[in-house]
């Protein structure tokens, strides 16, 4: 069974071949470009919507209007962008289905945590941390849960973020950092994740600031 | 000037540095900085764990994976050949054409009787006013009482076999038969 798909998951050539390939008729390269996004639109849509059934017919609907637009795309390098800002407005435009109670991205994380190792204790702290960070996420609004999400979960750089939003990175710049202070502000309420409230708060006296003895150390690579 | 700046402008990259892989260089500067601006050092040092904390939320999420065949994306596209079918049309104008002329037929045919009673004579009178001119206008009703009774049965108002009368007048404490039952009855005696 895995006869067709392996030579499509695995193709190594560029978006911009691929779509050419496609719009020649070859379905092996339109199936090289489904399984090389497919999961990131799923995991936007299941952030956007939180209806893994939801997020799966966006899958299916971003990839059938691209299949419509072959004649029109003219990637230059990624064809990232294009299919995340369709999958982003499906997802927006997608009314809640009536009978279906939406579970938050933090019940995502019991599936994933189902398979984590270490003590039960462990594990629970840590479902716990996660959905308290999930939960102060989700009460970003849109435009900025959408940089986030993009940024955390997608890993699109913010070069990346300003195509798919369609608005200059200078204005993504701005969401993040306002989504950043947002959830610093939220953040700061537990005490395991050690972050100071902010500075209004410094300034009544609820907790000391604390002075730069070292310097902050260089980013590494992840 | 910056009407609304809140704090100090590089508070903005303070927050991002963790995010947005600031580069060495501009680390070094970023941190220079901070070294004197309270409000960058404040961003700077909280960055980062705000940036550690959602990394390590969305970790998990970030191996969701889907199972979806791209046969489903085919079913959504549709049946695409690469030379479509020129006979394929056909049935289609057919129907169309079918029913247009439907529709134009209906049409003609509500246009023209609306326009056929201004060319139609004009009739005298409905034949319910006949009938009812014939029993009480022309006809001489019975003295008798039983007669009486029986004489809007007894007495047919108009044979002509154009005329259908289709009133129905009550008599004797019951809706009135055909005369032609009424005659065949004389015979017996009422009840």
């Amino acid at each position: 069974m895995k006869t067709q798909r392996e030579p499509a998951a695995g193709d190594s050539r560029t978006d911009h071949d691929l779509v050419y390939a496609a719009r020649d008729g070859d379905t092996i390269a339109f199936d090289a470009l489904f399984y090389r996004y497919r999961d990131g639109i799923f995991r936007l849509g299941l952030a956007i919507t939180k209806d893994p059934s939801a997020a799966e017919e966006i899958v299916v609907d971003t990839f059938a209007r691209a299949h419509r637009a072959l004649a029109r795309l003219e990637p230059d390098s990624s064809l990232r962008p294009w299919l995340y800002r369709v999958a982003v407005n499906l997802s927006y435009n997608r009314r809640p289905r009536k009978g279906v109670v939406l579970s938050s991205l933090d019940d995502a994380v019991d599936e994933a945590l189902a398979n984590e190792e270490g003590s039960p204790s462990r594990v629970a702290e840590k479902a716990e941390l996660r959905r308290f960070v999930l939960g102060a996420v989700d009460a970003l609004g849109p435009k900025h849960r959408l940089v986030v999400v993009l940024h955390y979960l997608n890993g699109l750089n913010l070069t990346e973020i300003a195509e798919v939003v369609d608005c200059p990175v200078g204005t993504v710049k701005s969401r993040l950092h306002y989504a950043l202070r947002r959830l610093r502000t939220h953040l700061a309420a537990h005490p395991e994740l050690g972050i100071e409230p902010t500075r209004p708060l410094l300034a009544t006296g609820l907790r000391a600031p604390k002075p730069i003895t070292a310097p902050v150390p260089l980013e590494g690579g992840e | 000037m910056k009407l609304f700046a809140h704090g100090c402008e590089h508070r903005q990259a303070a927050y991002l540095a963790g995010a947005d892989r600031l580069g060495a260089r501009e680390r070094i500067v970023l941190e220079a900085h901070a070294s004197t601006c309270p409000d960058c050092a404040d961003a700077l040092r909280n960055g980062r764990p705000v940036d550690i904390a959602l990394r390590g939320a969305f970790a998990p999420l970030r191996e969701r994976r889907t199972m979806i065949a791209p046969g489903r994306v085919r079913l959504a596209i549709g049946p695409s050949s690469g030379t479509p079918n020129r006979w394929l049309p056909w049935p289609r104008l057919f129907s169309r054409l079918t029913e247009v002329s439907v529709m134009l037929a209906v049409t003609m045919f509500a246009v023209g009787s609306s326009l056929e009673p201004s060319t139609r004579p004009a009739e005298p009178l409905s034949p319910t006013y006949s009938v009812v001119q014939e029993y009480f206008l022309h006809a001489r009703a019975p003295l008798d009482e039983i007669d009486f009774l029986r004489w809007p049965k007894l007495v047919k108002a108009d044979d002509s076999p154009t005329v259908s009368d289709s009133t129905r007048l009550p008599s004797g404490g019951r809706f009135d038969s055909d005369p032609v039952d009424v005659v065949r009855a004389t015979g017996t005696s009422p009840r």
